[in-house]
């Protein structure tokens, strides 16, 4: 009984009441799953699932929201994090349109999500990092770069090389993560998302 | 007589420069940001380096002095001095380029990673710094109740605000739900495998909690009126503190003033 | 006479549901009453009162088919306004609060800011509404940190100093404790008292026989009984459908089978002694 099947999105289809309220959600997730990442010590990020998540629920906008929001309240305490915006945004777009194409319904596309997924973060964060910061962070992963650096690469290749593997793995683990976690979400939850009715097929065809 | 319950909500700031409306401590930043960029551009002395941004940031810390929140604003420098600093040193000890200006073993400063080095450090020091100084001495309750008073729907602001709250509710769940697990045997130290199991069982039940949750605070705003259509009240109001111009003046002043500086050793050379 | 809402032939069906949660619903509720909706779980109870406001389908979305009036004007004409009629107090007490508050004052307060009251008059109206609902100790704490009991007497505030016409409260008590679920009860009677129409979903058939003056039986989607409050609690039939009578009812029967003369079963303790009296005077 899903109406509208053939409908066009629209820009304010996405942006219904409900949509609006799991932007907040998502920027929770997002903060409390990097906070967690760092206390147990994981050698991962892990602070863009709730991008991701609403990005998967409900299109491409709503998770340009969700990475923007992101980055301005992290930004608060730390002003450094306003110069990633554009990474945060363009992870929800790339995983937004993603969705809107239903492109998470077999094995196969998935791989070629994820992996444009980290492609496209580590294709938005390399020239904020190397134009704006030199190449470094301050993260773990800066010291690699920084080692490979002065062993003599181009700063270019010494970032996407040592953060591109980062960003890949990083991006891998949190899609299975909201992709399990839409699995359990009820049916008559997901049907009230712009995408969410791609994930009950899929659900219907298990069985 | 005692105070009504409208009367304590309000946020009363004696310090003048802390009270200034949201607006125009924002003005004044993305003012400094400019002239930071501009003074960037002038190289002095026979290696091209952008000193001038050297005393250009002894403002900052001015700024928090004179704001009265000098300590709270220096502990929030520290994670971006550390980044700032790690970057000076990168770039003066790694990048190769120009003449050699000192050796020491297989160390060197060479020409060209001093001036990228300088250049970044500061330019993230003096522009975050700034921030640093909005965001210390702004309340989110006047940052949120400044978007409701832009041309932006209400909406916009409650998201913000929300965001906040949620962040908060959200952290203190995770602790929580961590603890309920260490108290249920499962290890959160030990190999990186057994610390990530951990991660999923308390992450999970937060993202399920929150898209169920947020149904009925839909339903909830509903309720009381959210999308109604109309003016809204508020019991909250931001006042100005009266410094406003005269603060915006000084700050166009000395943005025109550098401007005009830069504009002029490019006549001159 | 208009009634204060009519349900004329009403079905409505979830999205991706097989069928109806709620099948050929007839209703007409008349002003002032309190009107107590029974049922087991899952029998239409949490749908009806959606349905009721409006958020089935609008929220909900689904098929709805029949007519649902508010004062004699359909339901959808309403459109924003309508939270201006009918207040909604939801079951669970710690999802329905704004979110963005950092006082109890001021949560209760938003639906008010909201509406565009003046400053003043918001405060005159909040401070009424707390003191009814006794939450004036809880007013510059953070809704954050509220217990159960205490929210679920904010969320209701936050309700009721909208002065809505109508109210549907879904279950308040489900998860109180006895102590909180009597004082969001005296709440409720001082409603009854100020008039208003309440049509309120519980479990506790003993409060409900002691304060309602309709009841609704839902089964399996229906309505199987309504009426007077005393003619369907003292209907023992209704055990057939998993329903718990009052007490007294039962209490009552057990009288009525040791050969005590009962005419109509009595629900209240009120009424059973009345009925204890009048058997004494040898009437």
């Amino acid at each position: 009984m899903i109406k509208d099947e053939n409908k066009k999105f629209s820009i304010k289809d996405d942006f219904s009441m409900l949509a609006l309220l799991i932007i907040p959600v998502g920027v929770a997730v997002n903060f409390v799953g990097g906070q967690l990442a760092s206390l147990l010590k994981l050698p991962m990020y892990l602070d863009t699932i709730g991008t991701i998540f609403t990005a998967m629920l409900a299109g491409p906008w709503l998770g340009a929201v969700t990475g923007l929001l992101t980055n301005i309240v992290t930004g608060i305490a730390n002003p450094v994090n306003f110069a990633f915006i554009p990474v945060s945004v363009v992870a929800g777009l790339v995983t937004g349109a993603f969705a809107r194409a239903n492109f998470f319904n077999v094995w196969w596309k998935w791989v070629i999500a994820m992996v444009a997924m980290g492609v496209a973060s580590i294709l938005t964060a390399a020239p904020i990092v190397v134009l704006m910061f030199g190449g470094v962070t301050g993260s773990g992963a800066s010291l690699i770069t920084a080692t490979v650096m002065a062993a003599g690469a181009n700063i270019w290749t010494a970032f996407i090389g040592t953060e591109g593997l980062f960003n890949i793995l990083d991006r891998i683990v949190s899609f299975l993560i909201c992709m399990s976690v839409i699995k359990v979400i009820p049916a008559r939850n997901l049907i009230k998302f712009s995408c969410g009715k791609f994930y009950i097929k899929n659900k219907k065809e298990e069985k | 007589m005692e105070k009504t319950f409208t009367e304590k909500i309000q946020i009363c700031k004696k310090n003048k420069i802390a009270g200034l409306y949201p607006t125009t401590k924002f003005q004044v930043v993305i003012l400094f940001s400019i002239s930071t960029i501009v003074l960037n551009s002038i190289k002095l002395t026979d290696f091209k380096l952008a000193l001038l941004l050297i005393p250009w940031f002894l403002l900052v810390p001015f700024m928090f002095a004179i704001t009265g929140e000098f300590k709270k604003c220096m502990k929030a420098m520290k994670a971006i001095s550390f980044i700032a600093i790690f970057i000076m040193v990168v770039q003066t000890f790694i990048v190769s380029g120009g003449k050699t200006l000192w050796v020491w073993h297989f160390i060197a400063i060479r020409e060209k990673g001093l001036q990228t080095g300088l250049s970044l450090c500061f330019l993230i020091l003096n522009i975050a710094g700034i921030f640093v100084w909005l965001f210390q001495s702004t309340s989110t309750k006047e940052i949120t109740r400044c978007l409701e008073d832009t041309k932006m729907s209400f909406k916009v602001a409650y998201i913000f605000a929300s965001t906040l709250e949620m962040i908060k509710v959200f952290s203190s769940k995770s602790k929580i739900i961590l603890d309920a697990q260490r108290a249920r045997g499962v290890e959160t130290e030990g190999n990186l495998f057994i610390r990530a199991k951990a991660f999923i069982p308390t992450l999970v039940p937060l993202i399920l909690g929150g898209i169920i949750g947020s149904e009925e605070r839909v339903l909830t705003l509903e309720a009381r009126g959210f999308s109604m259509k109309g003016n809204k009240t508020h019991l909250f109001n931001l006042k100005k503190s009266g410094y406003e111009r005269i603060i915006l003046t000084i700050s166009i002043i000395i943005t025109i003033l550098i401007l005009a500086g830069r504009i002029y050793l490019w006549i001159m050379n | 006479m208009d009634y204060e809402l009519e349900c004329k032939d009403v079905t409505y069906t979830y999205p991706l549901a097989q069928k109806p949660a709620i099948k050929e619903l007839n209703l007409k509720i008349e002003k002032g009453k309190l009107y107590g909706v029974i049922g087991e779980n899952g029998s239409g109870k949490t749908t009806l009162c959606s349905i009721l406001r409006g958020f089935a389908p609008s929220f909900y979305k689904g098929d709805l088919t029949g007519e649902i009036l508010v004062q004699g004007k359909a339901l959808a004409s309403y459109k924003d306004q309508i939270s201006r009629k009918i207040g909604y107090v939801f079951q669970n007490p710690f999802t329905q609060i704004s979110g963005i508050k950092n006082t109890v004052f001021e949560e209760v307060a938003y639906g008010l800011e909201n509406f565009g009251i003046d400053v003043e008059e918001i405060e005159k109206k909040v401070i009424n509404i707390m003191q009814l609902t006794d939450i004036m100790e809880l007013a510059e704490k953070s809704p954050f940190e509220l217990s159960g009991g205490q929210m679920q007497r904010v969320a209701l505030a936050s309700v009721i100093v909208l002065e809505p016409e109508i109210l549907i409260i879904d279950e308040p008590t489900s998860q109180l404790d006895p102590q909180s679920t009597e004082s969001v009860f005296k709440i409720i009677k001082k409603l009854k008292e100020e008039k208003k129409t309440i049509i309120l979903v519980e479990h506790k058939v003993d409060l409900l026989a002691e304060y309602s003056d309709e009841m609704i039986v839902l089964h399996d989607s229906k309505i199987i009984k309504q009426g007077e409050s005393r003619e369907v609690l003292s209907d023992l039939s209704l055990r057939e459908y998993g329903i718990r009578l009052p007490e007294v009812t039962l209490l009552s029967e057990k009288l009525r089978e040791a050969g005590l003369d009962i005419d109509q079963l009595p629900i209240t303790k009120n009424q059973i002694l009345d009925l204890i009296e009048k058997k004494r005077k040898g009437e």
